[in-house]
């Protein structure tokens, strides 16, 4: 959004001006990371499935080598998590299973964001009628429980692949965003800041697009990054709860493998089958955590004072 | 001299709750009605119209028309047979006289009865289990709110984010692999062990509890992180609020003071907490299945893998309810607890 | 240096009692470095007078009045200096409880935000007994009693505001009842941080009035901090007149405001449009008020905004003249004869 304001060959002055102010942000944002060191630490993270779920399935063969000889195999050189029950490398699950998970969660984030900021800014603009019927139909979004919706819609619709996965996602879970959406524009609205707009003889695409987005846009970021997680963690646990068809790899089937097919909670060799996918979904956590701890710092400058 | 706000008068504020409440009751028949017509929809357009499946066969066995239609209508709630409107309509009329049609996979057993005896086994954890992570993690995020930039603070409070952050399954897995696969000192599985007969004695509440203690240590762990967070941002806003220094300022001591921020804190809290047992139905789902518990959330997964939908949408509907309840009783204890709400809003 | 009155003379908690702060330096964490917000600020509150504490905002008044309780609230602290207090001692060296006690029995606050200064969750009563409490009220009936008579003689009914929460009184209720709790516990230095902000005139006009009738009855010293000079001029005995976190002018009011010695003095007094009168007489101070950070270090703080810069003024801080009753920091007013103010 901010790039967009910038007019080409109009240079910067430091310190005032677009580039200006989008140089000082990117400083805010070196310093942020710096003050915390382990706030890089959650970039790192997040970096590495975001390559894991590029290049994940192109550096391992479509279909994952299985060793009979080495059935639930205990961690090793060759299998730093052991193997699975067909002998399959657990790294090498987790790693090729990123690109779906992933996949889902980036979906999910631009129908969610694209959706949730849409009608909570024309709720927010128009008031009256449509806002309050789309606050009824956000209210009744956010209040319908969304996993149980999940379990009842995989009896007739079985998400086919992470696009559609994502599609289901977002469609069930913009509500947050659009009541935040609305709430930022209806308290812009009280503070003038759209009929000054308008007194200027500003077009209300204009309004919109170079107003109310870039000072929404910080809070739309936080929530890309949470609608992100909570479509993650909503597929994985549907296909852990072992509701959808396995058809292709994803951190849920193995979790689900691993507690309820092969018995790998009878012995505690086949631990490091379950535990590879916990800890990778723990491990985006973390990540997630820590840069949106960094973003809170960024974009709340009056959290900075300790 | 000013005249003062108009005052609130008792008789007033009870009309103002009163309205709220209907408001509520109408949202929540609202959200009934949607809820239900998403599980007709859905019945409806199962692949291979099992309705009309098992009319059909029923018919193929040599009963009549009529008798298989009402054996068909018991288990799904609808005719199998007239247009979509009556079917529609007849479905709301059953479920408006409660009846939520018989189980398709305990053959004979109402749906209400499966839900009814399941339901237990959801509300006693659940409450156990939030309860516990209530006072701890409120009891931890007043520490956490002011003692802000130390280090246990820090610790307290990224232990409370990625326990908030994590899905409930993985917490759930993790106890289940630790403490009955690599240190098994609590049972895998089941409510209580079956050699025990029910009934109030020690061999039975002992066995009780021992099975409990794994899902309900999930649900605290699972939310204990929700309010650290909640408290911690709750105090630091109201240790920003005028009235807290202006105590200090009157040289209140400071348990007074203590008690001033931790009572104006908790407040919101409260709304959270009845919120958070509704949505807890939810998240039962997952727990219940890792630990095999027989309550709403493992009976919506098993009529799902037995296609009994009847049990199904009832179950559906139930949770709704529950969040419906949680809801009205969030906004009403709202309105008891602070004495600010007033007559206008 | 000022010599300490004869120990022995000194009066005790229920006189009242002098204040005397000392090169007091305040100075607040921010990113760019610790930034005064009081820099040497010296000044002599006398025994049983009125004394107003007036200046633009960010001119340091407020924190110069928590500074008498010790109470400079984070980022900010208190770096030098002293703040004496008859019958406490020097308050910046009390801490703990000691300090905490002091509050409240010694030293009466009413609180800039005074409308949002009750716990929103409980009734005035119960945040009297707490009070009480707090500080080892032997008779919670008698100061029940005491806090009714206050409110009562305020123009409030005690019973029922007692009753009250804070969001069933009005505006100027609460300011009279935070008035009652600095007073309730008897304190005989009562600091008054911008008592009638944000209220209207007519009871803005009362609550005056009360200040001033309690004041003269209970025989107690009074720091009235405000941004409106009409307020300073209604109550006041003397005044202090504050800019970029310097006491610039302290003297009688009526010298203070009839002829003010400081260029700055002289220009807020400018500025007050008249009633009766051109309102083009009123001419606005050039320039904007200092903040943290544009504060000058060398020199003058005054000297941008100043009709009567002169050289001296850009390297040397204004020593503090006595002009009679009273004291001017400027460079200009010891030397040069007082521009006489056009009635």
């Amino acid at each position: 959004m901010t790039a967009a304001t910038v007019l080409p060959g109009q240079p910067g002055t430091p310190g005032g001006g677009p580039a200006g102010v989008r140089r000082n942000f990117w400083r805010g944002v070196g310093r942020v990371l710096r003050r915390k060191p382990s706030r890089l630490a959650g970039v790192a993270i997040l970096v590495m499935f975001a390559l894991m779920a590029i290049f994940g399935p192109i550096v391992y063969p479509a279909v994952l080598p299985r060793d009979d000889d080495a059935l639930y195999a205990p961690p090793s050189l060759a299998h730093p998590f052991g193997t699975d029950f067909e002998g399959t490398d657990v790294l090498a699950l987790v790693v090729t299973g990123a690109r779906y998970v992933i996949l889902t969660g980036v979906v999910t984030a631009v129908i969610t964001v694209a959706l949730g900021t849409a009608l909570g800014l024309v709720a927010g603009f128009h008031r009256g009628r449509w806002d309050a019927a789309l606050m009824r139909l956000t209210d009744l979004q956010l209040t319908i429980p969304g996993l149980p919706l999940l379990l009842v819609l995989s009896t007739i619709w079985k998400f086919d692949g992470p696009l559609e996965m994502g599609l289901v996602l977002g469609l069930l879970g913009w509500g947050g965003i659009a009541r935040a959406v609305r709430s930022q524009t209806l308290s812009l609205r009280e503070r003038g800041f759209i009929e000054a707009a308008r007194g200027l003889g500003l077009s209300t695409t204009h309004i919109v697009v170079r107003e109310l987005l870039p000072s929404m846009a910080p809070y739309i970021a936080m929530n890309v990054l949470i609608a992100v997680t909570g479509a993650i963690y909503a597929q994985v646990g549907l296909f852990f709860l072992g509701v959808l068809p396995f058809e292709s790899n994803n951190w849920g089937v193995m979790l689900n493998l691993a507690v309820f097919g092969g018995g790998a909670l009878t012995s505690a060799a086949a631990l490091p089958y379950l535990l590879a996918p916990l800890l990778a979904i723990l491990l985006l956590t973390l990540g997630i955590v820590l840069v949106v701890d960094a973003m809170d710092e960024i974009f709340n400058p009056r959290l900075r004072e300790e | 001299m000013t005249p003062p706000t108009t005052p609130t008068r008792p008789g007033s504020r009870t009309r103002a709750v009163t309205r709220r409440l209907a408001g509520h009751l109408a949202r929540g028949l609202a959200m009934i009605w949607v809820v239900t017509t998403i599980s007709f929809v859905i019945i409806r357009n199962i692949p291979g119209d099992p309705v009309r499946g098992q009319y059909e066969t029923l018919i193929e066995r040599g009963m009549s028309p009529d008798q298989a239609e009402r054996a068909t209508a018991a288990l799904y709630g609808f005719l199998p047979t007239g247009s979509l409107w009556d079917q529609y309509t007849g479905y709301l009329a059953a479920l408006a006289h409660l009846d939520l049609g018989q189980s398709l996979s305990t053959p004979g057993t109402e749906v209400t009865t499966l839900i009814g005896s399941a339901a237990s086994w959801t509300v006693l954890p659940v409450l156990g289990g939030t309860l516990l992570s209530f006072l701890l993690g409120v009891t931890l995020g007043v520490y956490a709110g002011i003692r802000r930039s130390g280090r246990l603070g820090d610790l307290l409070s990224i232990s409370g984010s990625l326990l908030h952050g994590v899905p409930q399954y993985v917490i759930g897995l993790l106890m289940l692999a630790i403490f009955t696969t690599l240190w098994p000192i609590f049972p895998a599985g089941g409510p209580v062990d079956v050699e025990f007969t029910p009934g109030l004695n020690a061999g039975y509440l002992a066995s009780l509890i021992h099975h409990a203690t794994l899902p309900v240590l999930t649900y605290a762990l699972a939310s204990y992180g929700g309010w650290v967070l909640a408290m911690k941002s709750s105090v630091a806003t109201v240790l920003g609020d005028d009235f807290i220094l202006a105590a200090e300022l009157r040289g209140m001591s400071r348990g007074v003071v203590f008690r001033y921020v931790a009572r104006n804190a908790i407040l919101p809290l409260f709304t959270i907490l009845a919120l958070s047992l509704g949505m807890l139905f939810g998240g039962a789902i997952f727990i219940e299945r890792i630990f095999n518990y027989p309550g709403l959330g493992l009976l919506l997964v098993n009529s799902i893998g037995a296609r009994d939908y009847a049990l199904m949408g009832g179950t559906f509907l139930v949770t709704t309810v529950a969040i419906i309840i949680a809801n009205i009783a969030a906004d009403l204890l709202y309105a008891v607890i602070d004495p600010r709400v007033r007559t206008a809003s | 240096m000022t010599i300490d009155p004869d120990p022995a003379a000194a009066p005790g908690p229920h006189a009242a009692p002098g204040v005397r702060v000392r090169d007091l330096t305040v100075v607040y964490r921010t990113p760019l470095g610790e930034l005064p917000a009081l820099h040497g600020v010296s000044l002599a509150i006398e025994p049983g007078t009125i004394t107003g504490l007036v200046g633009e905002s960010g001119s340091g008044k407020s924190t110069l009045a928590l500074s008498l309780l010790n109470a400079v609230q984070p980022p900010g602290r208190i770096a030098a200096g002293q703040v004496e207090i008859d019958g406490l001692g020097d308050v910046t060296r009390l801490g703990g409880e000691e300090l905490r006690r002091a509050r409240g029995r010694h030293l009466g606050y009413v609180f800039q935000a005074a409308q949002n200064s009750l716990n929103p969750l409980k009734t005035v009563g119960k945040q009297l007994l707490d009070l009480g409490r707090s500080h080892g009220v032997a008779d919670p009936a008698a100061l029940v009693h005491d806090a009714r008579l206050l409110l009562d003689r305020m123009g409030l009914p005690g019973a029922r505001v007692l009753d009250s929460c804070q969001h069933e009184l009005s505006g100027g209720m609460r300011q009279r009842v935070g008035i009652m709790f600095a007073l309730v516990l008897n304190a005989h230095l009562v600091i008054l941080d911008e008592p009638t902000t944000a209220l209207d005139m007519i009871t803005q006009a009362a609550i005056l009035r009360i200040i001033r009738e309690i004041h003269k009855e209970r025989g107690l010293t009074t720091l009235i901090v405000t941004h409106d000079i009409g307020v300073a001029a209604e109550v006041t005995d003397r005044l202090a007149v504050m800019y970029g976190g310097r006491v610039v002018e302290h003297g009688p009011t009526t010298e203070v405001l009839g002829d003010p010695g400081h260029p700055y003095t002289q220009g807020l007094i400018r500025a007050i449009p008249r009633l009766s009168g051109d309102i083009d007489a009123a001419r606005a101070l050039p320039g904007r008020p200092p903040t943290l950070g544009t504060v000058p270090v060398d020199g003058c703080v005054f000297r941008e905004r100043c009709p009567r810069r002169m050289d001296v003024c850009e390297t040397g801080e204004p020593p503090v003249a006595w002009l009679g009753d009273r004291t001017v920091a400027c460079h200009a007013a010891g030397a040069a004869p007082r521009e006489k103010e056009h009635a």
